[in-house]
């Protein structure tokens, strides 16, 4: 899988499907899912949401989407204890949470924040990227083009 | 007997099985039943897909209803009929399940399931994980005796008011005890998501009867319950608020949406497409 991130023109590419996943799973209207809307503050996501956009989005792309698997993803090569300590993330994964998440302005992210914290951050660009990521895991293994 | 096959069990008898992947099995509905909700039946298709997914994560994990993308709703199921069952998993996994799966019944498609998924909990906090296997043994081996099934307890809404044809509420007080709770589930009671989506379609009941009427001949009838999300364990005892409202209505079909809350909460939703049908 190429480390390179997402382009803007890869982001667009994608987000008016993943906007229609999102409105769809969350039961609101198209306009409101700005590209930097955040799921849990903005659009009023819950943990089953989450769950819903996730195998919309698998659907819609088909892609494999590793539900869950965000917050590992964003840790890279940082092990576990170098990421988090005692709930809270490290200011190494700090570091590293910021850079993955590029999307999110730096003020949105709270000191300390709390690993329970991480999916409040999430926007829709965040999805879009997932997306992006997964797509060009797929060409990278050759099952094919992405949808 | 074991007691769950005569409180909220749908699958007698488990025929094929990729843990995983899928299975077949089969339930009768006890002949001396009154009747028996189509929502049942597309429970028997949810259980059967549990099965197959607690199977795969060697009982460690199980399934609860949480999303349903579409129930199709084809025919009324009756007492005494034979529900061939399948379901085929797209995913298995430690934290959710997804599958979709039908209902027959002499060969022709009854109920039918798409795109349902369903967050995965701890076996251990819900049941007795070695009575559960007990269970699966039984009903992939000899099965349960059919019949057991003594029915669900009549549940009734409370009508509040409304905008007549456009919106209508109503409540639903789940009872302290019921049979059902035996069994879904022994160590934590939880009010079952079909019975939820059973007391939804009946408030949709209500409000089709202040449609205009369909064309000569028909009757307003459920034909497709879709977007189904159920957001939190609904227990004994809670006071649910039901709202069911007119979305889009043509001369033959009608869009209610049906939201439930708790203490002004959302706890669940979902779309019910109403078809006009012959009047058998």
């Amino acid at each position: 899988m190429t480390h390179n991130p997402p382009t803007q023109e890869e982001i667009m590419a994608v987000f008016p499907k993943v906007a229609a996943a999102m409105a769809d799973a969350l039961g609101c209207d198209l306009e409101k899912v700005k590209l930097d809307a955040s799921l849990i503050d903005d659009l009023g996501a819950e943990s089953i949401d989450f769950l819903d956009i996730v195998f919309r989005l698998e659907r819609a792309f088909k892609v494999k989407i590793p539900r869950g698997k965000i917050v590992e993803e964003s840790r890279g090569d940082l092990s576990e204890a170098e990421f988090e300590n005692g709930g809270h993330v490290t200011a190494a994964g700090l570091d590293r949470l910021k850079a993955y998440l590029s999307e999110v302005p730096p003020e949105r992210f709270p000191a300390p924040l709390s690993v329970a914290h991480i999916p409040r951050l999430f926007t829709t660009e965040t999805f879009c990227k997932l997306v992006i990521r997964q797509q060009r895991a797929a060409v990278a293994e050759g099952s094919g083009q992405p949808a | 007997m074991n007691p769950h096959f005569c409180a909220f069990s749908f699958v007698d008898r488990i025929t094929r099985l990729e843990p995983g992947v899928g299975a077949r099995g089969h339930y009768t509905i006890p002949a001396q039943l009154n009747g028996f909700p189509i929502s049942l039946a597309a429970e028997a298709v949810g259980q059967l897909a549990a099965w197959a997914a607690m199977a795969a994560m060697d009982f460690e994990f199980r399934p609860v209803a949480g999303i349903a993308g579409r129930v199709h709703l084809l025919s009324p199921v009756q007492p005494g009929m034979v529900l061939e069952l399948s379901a085929d998993l797209k995913t298995a996994e430690s934290d959710a399940v997804a599958y979709g799966g039908e209902v027959r019944v002499h060969g022709n498609t009854v109920v039918q399931l798409e795109n349902c998924v369903g967050p995965m909990v701890n076996v251990r906090d819900f049941d007795d994980p070695a009575g559960v296997r007990a269970r699966f043994d039984l009903i992939c081996s000899d099965g349960a005796v059919p019949g057991a099934f003594e029915g669900v307890p009549v549940i009734p809404l409370g009508r509040m008011g409304g905008e007549r044809g456009r919106s209508l509420s109503a409540t639903l007080a789940v009872p302290a005890a019921a049979p059902f709770f035996l069994d879904h589930f022994p160590r934590r009671p939880v009010f079952p998501g079909t019975l939820q989506m059973q007391a939804n379609l009946e408030l949709v009941s209500w409000l089709a009867a202040e449609l205009p009427p369909p064309p000569n001949g028909t009757a307003w009838k459920p034909r497709t319950i879709s977007d189904v999300k159920l957001r939190t364990f609904i227990a004994p005892n809670d006071n649910l608020e039901l709202e069911a409202k007119l979305i889009e209505l043509t001369a033959d079909s009608a869009i209610i949406s049906v939201e439930t809350r708790k203490q002004q909460r959302l706890t669940g939703s979902a779309r019910v497409l109403l078809k006009s049908q012959e009047v058998r």
